[in-house]
């Protein structure tokens, strides 16, 4: 096992599992957790109007609640945005509480702060690095309750929703509910409580003959006191959990009626719209502003000067943005030197030439490798490139606000909604009580919504002009107004010695964001082992972008194992199996894609077949891509992948995510790309930066490993990483063209 | 990788940096056109009166979902439209034309121009353009007015 890959330490996971929530306990270690609504002196009171408005509701615990016609509601602190979250989350409560899935319904939890998913933010703390200074751990509790509050980490990222959301808290609220149920009825009934049963939201005692449904017991339940750590179910018990049980969301988008952000309608409010204009360089505020043309157009109501943005309301939002069109602005100086593209990949290159061979933040150092690279017999080298990136979510960035007397109320799709409210309340002075943050259905994110700058634009609009404005980004400033995964240089050394064995590896890059092990080649056992960062510049301002640092690394690193395993003459399988030994799950993952892509039948005919194996977010995914390269440009005729996820509680909903992963990481490698001119992003809407089209996809075959007993593992972001180096690895087979730089397609322009 | 946790707590503080100043930012300039359900040409004033060319430059807007006009624009869905008045059908040569329409041996002038804008694929069947007929005339007309101008 190698030591590089720290969520691989069985013991320490243990001891960070009993420590973070059972030993330590949900309520008092991490109140926020779940039960905050029993936790004596918890202000169920202030909470409970929120959340069991309804006539004869009663709350159970915060994560659950029962009403008088039997429905089970299970409050979901995650966003739902495409991912299935909302569905899933309500999958594994249900199940815990031996609920009917036909009678349990979803509710967005609100934006407050006792809705911190704690067990989140600690990962965003602290990645999966259960490594931690060991003088940090005993108030690991402390700090990461105290950092999620001060990040306001109501946050639906990082491929955590089940992981942590799911395994820690839902599936404890559901199994506590259950025995707070038991246990009601046992008082009323006379009977031990062991001897209840429970089934299809049914409180069954056999040898009495007597049953009651949930809705029966729940206000009694809730007088109960709340086991803090009841026993979860064994996967043989599951009845919903490992299984495709329909999305609870399918019904309103089939119909139309389920609401995004972008339909915000809000009753009683006669909505204007705004088109906004930020700067074309990152920093830049506007020096004058000429609206003569802008007011005398139809609908126009105000011409807003708001310093970083120009703004204009009208009665509609195609009239403001027609308007808007006219208006002239004249910026200040951009601040970056950075002016084209040539210039970010340049300072680049002088960050890494000017670290040299051994300078640069270590990353990751495992044994000697500068002295291994002595004894190497071949030394290979190859220096790769990505572009600056944008999400390009489907659903325009748009926020609705109303502020009025001192109160702020915004409709927003959002991953972060307190951040948002944070945001706001800086920008705007409102104090944050007074900010309520409604946040809908997202048509798309991809990481997009991870930031509150759209949602203050709005509120600065509506407090100015005093009425309710809905805020709508035309494509061309989502296009070249946001945050981006950044472009990215990374150059890599390799020693192998005379049998082909890679025993020196060293790499230097130049951005490094988030997870803090993307960039580790941890699952390959290779002795010597350098990983360092270069500090450069970045003229755009850095977003997560769906798998954020993995989506570079791992096109990076399965791009060097496969030149090194080429180097060394060998079978680009059989390579990376000789250095995964000491990894049974990634064996079987790489020996099942090998079975289902029949990775050692022969290739004919202008086909051949890459593949790539990348761990992240928990989650193990290997992909497996067979190109046709006879009309001289690649055009993929099969996608073959193999997850092992430790356990997957939906595997319907989770080869979608596989799919929507890997679709969404072709895109970017065939086509995705943003340049710089004069210090402005040159593309503007799909017709330049365009997406992988239906029929460029071909049939995608995913086939899901549960390992089990490990923990489970993200499902939104593993799919994309290992996507692009299968495709130029197959690209490679096919020609021998090593693919150093993305986007794929104009290199067989 | 003991600043591991470090770095992840920059990254929270740039996503916390990126929410907006601390300090409440001040409206520069604000402009009262009318308020919202008044009526929309205030009486006082004259109405801005506008020549043919800029009420089409603002009627092609609806164009420009799949067409630019602008010297050196892109082909979008449809071609690059500057100076389309006087050229022949199917001239921009790096635009993929419908075979009807590069076929069809139509002069571009105000006449072809507002029959294939009322009615694309009336006046040219087969033609890619199958949305985007204008049907008022005026519009039509301001529109071709405006095209006609790109090419001065």
């Amino acid at each position: 096992m190698n030591d590089l890959t720290p969520e691989k330490n069985p013991s320490r996971l243990a001891k960070w599992s009993r420590r973070g929530f059972i030993g330590a306990g949900v309520l008092a270690g991490g109140g926020l957790l779940i039960g905050i609504g029993v936790r004596s002196g918890n202000p169920i009171d202030a909470l409970a109007p929120k959340v069991a408005a309804g006539e004869g509701e009663q709350l159970v615990n915060s994560w659950v609640k029962i009403d008088t016609d039997n429905i089970v509601t299970a409050i979901v602190p995650h966003c739902e945005m495409g991912q299935g979250a909302h569905s899933v989350l309500a999958q594994m409560l249900a199940d815990e509480l031996d609920a009917a899935w036909d009678k349990v319904r979803v509710m967005q939890a609100p934006t407050d702060g006792s809705y911190i998913v704690t067990d989140t933010a600690r990962m965003f703390v602290a990645p999966f690095t259960m490594n931690a200074a060991d003088w940090i751990e005993p108030t690991w509790d402390g700090l990461f309750t105290q950092i999620g509050r001060f990040a306001d980490a109501l946050i639906t990222g990082g491929s955590s929703s089940i992981r942590t959301t799911g395994q820690h808290q839902m599936r404890v609220a559901g199994a506590a509910a259950r025995t707070m149920l038991k246990g009601a009825a046992a008082d009323a009934w006379g009977v031990p409580a062991k001897e209840i049963e429970t089934r299809d939201s049914t409180l069954i005692h056999t040898a009495s003959g007597k049953s009651a449904p949930y809705a029966e017991f729940a206000t009694a339940a809730a007088e109960q006191p709340m086991d803090q750590s009841p026993k979860l179910k064994d996967p043989s018990q599951y009845r919903l959990m490992g299984k495709s049980k329909a999305r609870t969301d399918i019904p309103s988008k089939v119909d139309g009626t389920a609401i995004f952000g972008m339909d915000a309608a809000p009753e009683g409010l006669d909505l204007s719209y705004a088109a906004t204009l930020r700067a074309p360089v990152p920093g830049q505020r506007v020096v004058s502003m000429d609206a003569m043309r802008a007011k005398g157009m139809r609908g126009v109501l105000q011409i807003l000067n708001l310093g970083d943005f120009v703004a204009v309301v009208a009665d509609s939002y195609w009239q403001a943005q027609q308007a808007l069109n006219t208006v002239k602005v004249e910026w200040t100086k951009p601040e970056s030197a950075i002016g084209s593209t040539q210039d970010q990949f340049d300072a680049y290159a002088a960050a890494i030439d000017a670290a040299g061979a051994t300078g640069g933040e270590e990353a990751a150092a495992k044994g000697d490798a500068a002295s291994a690279f002595e004894q190497a017999a071949t030394i290979i080298e190859a220096e790769y490139k990505v572009p600056y990136l944008a999400h390009a979510p489907m659903e325009p960035i748009n926020c609705t606000a109303h502020v009025k007397d001192g109160k702020c109320d915004v409709w927003t799709s959002t991953q972060v909604p307190l951040m948002v409210r944070t945001g706001i309340s800086d920008a705007t002075g409102i104090p944050k009580d007074a900010i309520n943050v409604h946040h809908p259905y997202l048509g798309g994110s991809f990481g997009r919504r991870l930031e509150a700058v759209y949602a203050t634009m709005a509120v600065r609009i509506a407090q100015a002009t005093g009425y309710p404005v809905k805020s709508v980004w035309s494509r061309e400033e989502d296009t070249q107004k946001a945050l981006y995964r950044p472009a990215e240089l990374s150059r890599f050394k390799g020693g192998l010695d005379d049998a082909g064995k890679l025993i020196a590896y060293d790499n230097i890059f130049t951005q490094r964001h988030d997870p803090a092990e993307a960039s580790v080649p941890g699952i390959y056992a290779i002795p010597n082992t350098s990983v360092r960062v270069a500090e450069a510049p970045l003229h755009l301002p850095f977003a997560a972008w769906r798998s954020v640092d993995h989506s570079q690394h791992g096109w990076f690193i399965e791009s060097f194992i496969d030149e090194a395993a080429h180097a060394a003459d060998a079978d680009p399988l059989d390579y990376r199996l000789a250095m995964l030994e000491g990894s049974p799950r990634h064996v079987a993952v790489l020996k099942k894609l090998a079975e289902m892509s029949e990775w050692s039948a022969a290739r004919t005919g202008g086909r051949a077949k890459g593949l790539a194996i990348v761990e992240s977010f928990g989650t193990i995914v290997a992909e497996a891509i067979e190109v046709d390269m006879s009309s001289g440009s690649p055009k993929m005729t099969n996608i073959w992948a193999v997850a092992d996820a430790g356990y997957v509680m939906n595997p319907d909903g989770f080869r979608n995510q596989m799919e929507g992963g890997m679709v969404y990481g072709l895109t970017a490698a065939m086509y995705g790309e943003l340049d710089l001119e004069d210090g402005t992003i040159v593309q503007s809407n799909f017709h330049d930066y365009r997406m992988l089209r239906m029929d460029e996809v071909p049939e995608i075959k995913v086939a899901i490993i549960n390992s089990g007993d490990v923990p489970v593992g993200g499902a939104g972001e593993p799919g994309l990483p290992p996507a692009a180096p299968a495709l130029t690895n197959a690209i490679f087979a096919a020609t021998g063209k090593r693919i150093r730089e993305l986007p794929i397609a104009k290199q067989f322009a | 990788m003991r600043n591991s946790a470090f770095l992840a707590v920059g990254l929270l503080t740039v996503m916390l940096a990126a929410c907006g100043s601390a300090e409440p930012a001040p409206v520069v300039e604000q402009i009262v056109v009318r308020e919202p359900g008044a009526p929309v040409v205030d009486a006082g004033e004259a109405p801005a009166v506008l020549d043919k060319v800029a009420l089409g430059e603002e009627a092609f807007q609806a164009c420009t979902g799949c067409h630019n006009a602008q010297a050196g624009g892109p082909n979008m869905s449809g071609p690059n439209l500057h100076g389309v008045v006087g050229r022949k059908a199917g001239a921009v040569a790096s635009y993929d034309y419908s075979d009807a329409l590069a076929g069809s041996d139509i002069t571009w002038n105000y006449g072809t121009l507002d029959r294939f804008l009322a009615n694309p694929a009336g006046y040219v069947p087969g033609t890619d353009m199958v949305a985007g007929a204008v049907r008022d005339g005026e519009r039509r007309a301001a529109i071709v007015a405006y095209l006609a101008s790109t090419g001065e």
